[in-house]
């Protein structure tokens, strides 16, 4: 069943264009400049209930509009889009009891309250049966283990723990929908690690359908099995994530840390990303890693390495592109 | 009903847990009756009577003005919005089962029943120690209209702000309305200075405007004075409420369908 669609929905913003310098200031007084900027273009795409879809694109892409397209916060310009059968921009009340979103960056708990205080205070706002916010408050309290938190200041907690109270708050009401936008953003690996099995788990156990926007790699790949990519307001791949990553993540990011000051040679097809006394980061084809990394433990002192995936940006460039299909 | 009850609770509770705001709130409430006491004495010396009011009756009108005035915190609702409408964070208002107009007044609710106790406490204290003289009404129902007045008039500037507060929606930038809205508020409720000071025109005029029954006409009611205007401005306040309950509404769905920049 699809529980979101959209059918050529565009966004187009008008922003205000002002020339440079006091006079330009002076002359925006009198008469301005508008110019038109589509951040989403004829946009199609259906999620079917349960589904964990990841929505990807670099900065600018269009994935924030679009959001907020799907959670009712922006109209659409136009184009047609129902999301659980409502237009979303109406807010209705009982569109509203059936989703929720958590934002990275942003916060929808109280920083004065406790973290008990503000689950009771949303208890309330979402009208959660007595007995249904005990049952799920424990679920997800036991599933994040933060019994210890119930009863801290929301200010005192730290990035990690702030979030997975966002995500506790969040799916107190059983959403139908749950709409995350960067929920590791800044988080440690260990944290990192902790929000994915949470998410992997309330999308298994209890059929929530999830909507991810995220710029972490490793956050799509484990938990997404379908991406959406998205590059100047247009939908540029929708299908398999590991085929979409298999086919188009063409390079690792390694980073080499030396014990001291080296000149390290660089094979022609490593692309230097980055290089100081005792650092490298260097963009390798994936097939030549393992050659490129053993090559460099044998002749140089190195004192750590990190492995990371390649960039998102350079990732949707390539499919973009249409290089490496 | 109760999910605004559980708000205005929230944010009362949250001025609690800072000790040196309400530490504050009770050093002001004592300031404000040792002030008005040692500025009125002084004024009053040689005169029986300052525009109609005796020294009971005006020390009594400015404790309870400026205890009333104290209450009146609204403007944080248009700054807050203001605030969070231009930064991309009011949206989380926005997406949860709530009509903002009511949660905002749920939360000015709650501010304020936090402030009220406290200056009533320490009111009642100061008073009872200090043997002060004071004038209160002793007639019910004149202190009934004037409880009432009191809940409506800052209700009604809850929604004023409110207003100020949507409208960001289609300025973006308010201070402007915000600055001609503190002038003319602090004018016409008679904070700034009694309104029996004032022409007799002047005061007919302000009878229209919600800012009279705000501040200084309950304040006069619960001294005994102005009695025969209470029905009036009962009815005067709650058509203003009325009005800007559904102007808001109206407002806010108009303009935030138009708005783009409500961020998330």
């Amino acid at each position: 069943m699809k529980i979101i669609e959209t059918e050529n929905l565009t966004k187009k913003y008008k922003r205000y264009k002002k020339q440079e310098g006091l006079a330009g200031s002076i002359k925006g007084l009198f008469h301005r400049e508008y110019e038109e900027k589509i951040a989403v273009d004829a946009f199609n795409m259906n999620v079917n209930d349960g589904e964990f879809v990841g929505l990807i694109g670099p900065n600018g892409a269009g994935k924030t509009t679009l959001v907020k397209m799907l959670t009712g916060i922006i109209a659409p310009t136009s184009g047609r889009i129902q999301v659980m059968g409502f237009y979303p921009n109406k807010l209705e009340r009982a569109f509203k009891q059936q989703y929720a979103v958590v934002m990275g960056q942003k916060s929808q708990l109280f920083f004065e309250l406790t973290s008990e205080d503000t689950l009771r205070l949303f208890k309330e706002i979402y009208r959660i049966p007595e007995d249904e916010y005990r049952r799920n408050k424990n679920f997800f309290v036991d599933l994040f283990q933060v019994q210890e938190l119930m009863n801290v200041q929301v200010r005192t907690l730290s990035l990690g723990e702030r979030m997975k109270m966002e995500l506790i708050v969040a799916l107190l009401h059983n959403p139908k929908v749950l709409f995350l936008d960067e929920p590791t953003i800044g988080l440690d690996a260990v944290a990192s690690k902790q929000i994915r099995t949470f998410l992997k788990d309330v999308n298994e156990s209890r059929g929530t359908t999830i909507l991810l926007t995220s710029h972490y790699m490793e956050d799509i790949k484990v938990l997404c099995k379908r991406s959406i990519v998205v590059n100047h307001g247009r939908k540029i791949y929708d299908g398999d994530t590991n085929l979409l990553f298999g086919q188009y993540q063409k390079c690792k990011k390694i980073t080499i840390y030396f014990e001291h000051s080296v000149e390290p040679d660089v094979p022609d097809y490593c692309r230097v990303l980055e290089k100081t006394n005792d650092k490298l980061v260097l963009e390798i084809p994936k097939q030549n890693a393992e050659k490129v990394l053993e090559s460099y433990i044998g002749h140089y002192p190195i004192r750590d390495i990190g492995i990371d995936e390649e960039e998102i940006g350079s990732v949707v460039e390539r499919i973009y592109k249409g290089v490496g299909i | 009903m109760k999910k605004y009850i559980e708000v205005a609770r929230a944010y009362m509770k949250a001025q609690l847990v800072w000790r040196l705001d309400t530490l504050v709130d009770v050093i002001l409430a004592v300031a404000k009756i040792l002030f008005a006491w040692i500025l009125w004495s002084i004024l009053f010396e040689g005169k029986e009577q300052i525009a109609g009011l005796g020294f009971q009756a005006m020390i009594s009108y400015y404790i309870v003005s400026s205890y009333l005035f104290q209450l009146e915190k609204s403007a944080e609702i248009s700054q807050q919005m203001a605030g969070m409408l231009r930064n991309g964070t009011f949206s989380k208002y926005m997406v949860i089962p709530v009509q903002t107009q009511g949660y905002f007044v749920a939360m000015e609710a709650g501010k304020i029943a936090f402030s009220a106790v406290i200056g009533f406490f320490v009111t009642f204290l100061w008073f009872y120690l200090f043997r002060i003289p004071f004038l209160f009404t002793t007639d019910r129902k004149i202190l009934l209209c004037g409880i009432i007045m009191v809940v409506l008039g800052l209700l009604f500037m809850a929604l004023l702000n409110y207003f100020l507060g949507i409208l960001t929606l289609k300025f973006e930038e308010i201070s402007t309305f915000l600055m001609i809205k503190d002038n003319l508020s602090a004018f016409v409720t008679g904070a700034v200075i009694p309104l029996v000071l004032l022409p007799e025109w002047l005061i007919a005029g302000v009878r229209f405007l919600p800012f009279y029954y705000v501040t200084y006409l309950p304040s006069m009611l619960l001294i005994g004075k102005c009695e025969d205007e209470a029905i009036t401005g009962l009815f005067v306040l709650s058509v203003w409420c009325i009005v800007f309950i559904v102007l808001n509404q109206a407002t806010y769905e108009h303009y935030r369908i138009k708005y783009d920049g409500a961020g998330i």
